[in-house]
């Protein structure tokens, strides 16, 4: 398919298209590898497989220390999503909108989580949570620090919406002397609803893998789920945390599947 | 979009609709850019056993990382992997951007997902798939010991060559999303003018996608140099001794040891490495994108 059609493949096609095929197993192998371990029966992380079970996710949904951390990553998860599909549409809103000159500082404004590497927000808000005094308690550090890396994932995509938005549609609506809020709530949310979703599932499913600064940043006693793996990886190495790690890809390429079903993964901003 | 309809005298509307920004820009304030004064104050602080920092000022923590053997190892331990890596991603980004971009099969979408995730698996799950992969009995030692190659595991785990494998895999996606972008913005016109005109394939890739598409390699090249120079979980997983960086290190810092003053420095080291490393990269790749139109 790399010719025009009608050009008949000649022997570099061929060589291009196995190498990239090589470099999509080299992309699909890790994660197909995980997923077919974690069904495996036997004891072991290794091949050959001793037969197909889901004994490994029934030792998973067993352990509590999973289900705790499980509980507490999809509640920080969820606050964020929220928070940020409030804050972030508003501020996209406002971007796209109202601030003439300045969009393009606070667009770089806006993004910026995203652009700083996320070791170095998770530092600075450990020191700085230290000198408010709050130090890690009450999950109020790691909380903000998912608010905050995941903020972008939502403006961008509302950003994306509003680009190809047409505001003639919201003035048709003011004139027929529909106000305001009525005007957002039924014209321009509808419109920007496919930012909307993409962005806070992006959000939800960042905030569940973030690591650095859950682990700068978390309460005594609470870890999230890659808190919780990264612990047990490193004292034991059965399939169990193969499980655990499936059972993320499958919530994962869930979000993936809903996010073509609705509104196309062509859509996708980052 | 000043004007308003009953021509009372009304702040502007981008005054007015401020409050519509309020909430993340001091959202961001706060526990974003307050916080980075953090970082510089903390490692300008004096050590101290018994709290967070003495009650001092000083600039020792720099100086001593800047002259410490085994700092200075790390460091440019570091940079080497972060450079190694993105050659890596672009070498085998380019590729699959490319086929993306001429693509036109149905099967798209689902070339998509195959790019996008290693990025949307989390981190501890995609270095775990490499610490099955490369350890000593690992998938790949295995398959070679049973095909007879090999006698005794060839050591992959614990060295810079698994931490800088992983990488590559994990932040492959970052360059080729960037490039896709540039690629499909190409007007394919331009590749089958020079085609017409009698030019190769390769002499028309060389002298015309490729340097079209430079702004997008740039873009990747940087995204990947910084979060390969500053992701922990992978070099702390797969790393070892042999293949700790500079995060690895920070947290160490940070965590084990309790030198926050210390750590803040390093980290602060660590950001001015990138900078300058990006910096220099511009000023490098500069040159090459003046001459496109």
């Amino acid at each position: 398919m790399t010719a025009a059609s009608g050009v008949r493949r000649t022997l570099w096609d061929r060589l291009f298209l196995a190498l990239v095929a090589a470099i999509y197993i080299f992309l699909m192998f890790p994660i197909v590898l995980v997923v077919v371990l974690s069904l495996n029966s036997g004891e072991f992380l290794a091949f050959p497989l001793e037969g197909v079970s889901l004994r490994w996710f029934g030792a998973l949904f067993g352990n509590q220390r999973f289900l705790a951390a499980l509980i507490y990553s999809v509640q920080i998860a969820a606050v964020a999503t929220v928070v940020n599909a409030v804050f972030g549409t508003l501020a996209a809103l406002y971007v796209a909108r109202f601030a003439g000159r300045w969009r393009d500082r606070l667009r770089t404004l806006m993004t910026s989580p995203l652009l700083i590497p996320e070791i170095l927000t998770a530092i600075a808000l450990l020191f700085y949570f230290y000198e408010l005094g709050i130090g890690t308690r009450y999950s109020l550090a790691i909380q903000m620090g998912h608010i905050v890396i995941t903020f972008p994932y939502v403006f961008l995509n509302v950003s994306a919406a509003l680009f190809n938005f047409d505001r003639s549609q919201e003035e048709a609506a003011r004139s027929l002397g529909a106000g305001p809020w009525m005007t957002f709530r039924r014209v321009t949310l509808p419109a920007i609803k496919p930012g909307l979703i993409t962005g806070g599932l992006f959000a939800f499913v960042i905030s569940f893998d973030v690591f650095n600064i859950s682990l700068l940043l978390k309460a005594l006693g609470h870890n999230t789920m890659p808190l919780e793996l990264f612990d047990y990886l490193r004292f034991n190495f059965d399939p169990t945390a193969a499980a655990v790690a499936s059972l993320s890809i499958f919530v994962t390429f869930g979000a993936i599947f809903l996010i073509d079903r609705t509104v196309g993964l062509r859509s996708l901003r980052f | 979009m000043t004007e308003t309809r009953t021509g009372a005298p009304v702040a502007p509307q981008h005054l007015r609709m401020l409050w519509m920004l309020a909430p993340a820009f001091v959202l961001l304030l706060l526990f974003f850019i307050l916080p980075y004064v953090s970082i510089a104050t903390m490692s300008l602080r004096e050590a101290s056993t018994r709290a967070v920092h003495g009650e001092g000022w000083t600039v020792s923590h720099y100086t001593t990382a800047l002259t410490d053997a085994y700092i200075l190892t790390v460091i440019g331990r570091t940079v080497l992997m972060g450079g190694l890596v993105t050659l890596l991603a672009l070498l085998l980004g380019y590729p699959v951007a490319y086929h993306l971009a001429m693509s036109r099969s149905r099967w798209t979408s689902l070339l998509y997902v195959c790019v996008l995730s290693p990025l949307l698996v989390g981190l501890v799950v995609r270095t775990f798939a490499w610490m099955i992969i490369l350890s000593n009995n690992g998938v790949v030692n295995q398959t070679l010991r049973s095909l007879g190659l090999i006698d005794f595991p060839l050591q992959l785990m614990n060295t810079p060559a698994g931490v800088v494998i992983a990488l590559t895999h994990v932040f492959l996606p970052f360059v080729v999303l960037p490039l896709l972008g540039n690629l499909q913005a190409i007007n394919p016109e331009v590749s089958m003018a020079a085609r017409s005109l009698g030019a190769s394939r390769l002499r028309t890739f060389l002298k015309v996608t490729l340097p079209l598409s430079l702004p997008g390699l740039q873009a990747g090249a940087i995204l990947v140099f910084v979060l390969s120079i500053s992701a922990y979980v992978t070099p702390a997983l797969l790393g070892g001794v042999r293949g700790r960086t500079m995060s690895v290190l920070i947290v160490q810092y940070l965590v084990d040891t309790f030198r926050w003053p210390a750590g803040a420095a390093l980290a602060t080291i660590m950001a001015a490495v990138a900078l300058i490393a990006v910096t220099l990269f511009l000023l490098l790749t500069a040159r090459a994108m003046r001459r496109l139109p």
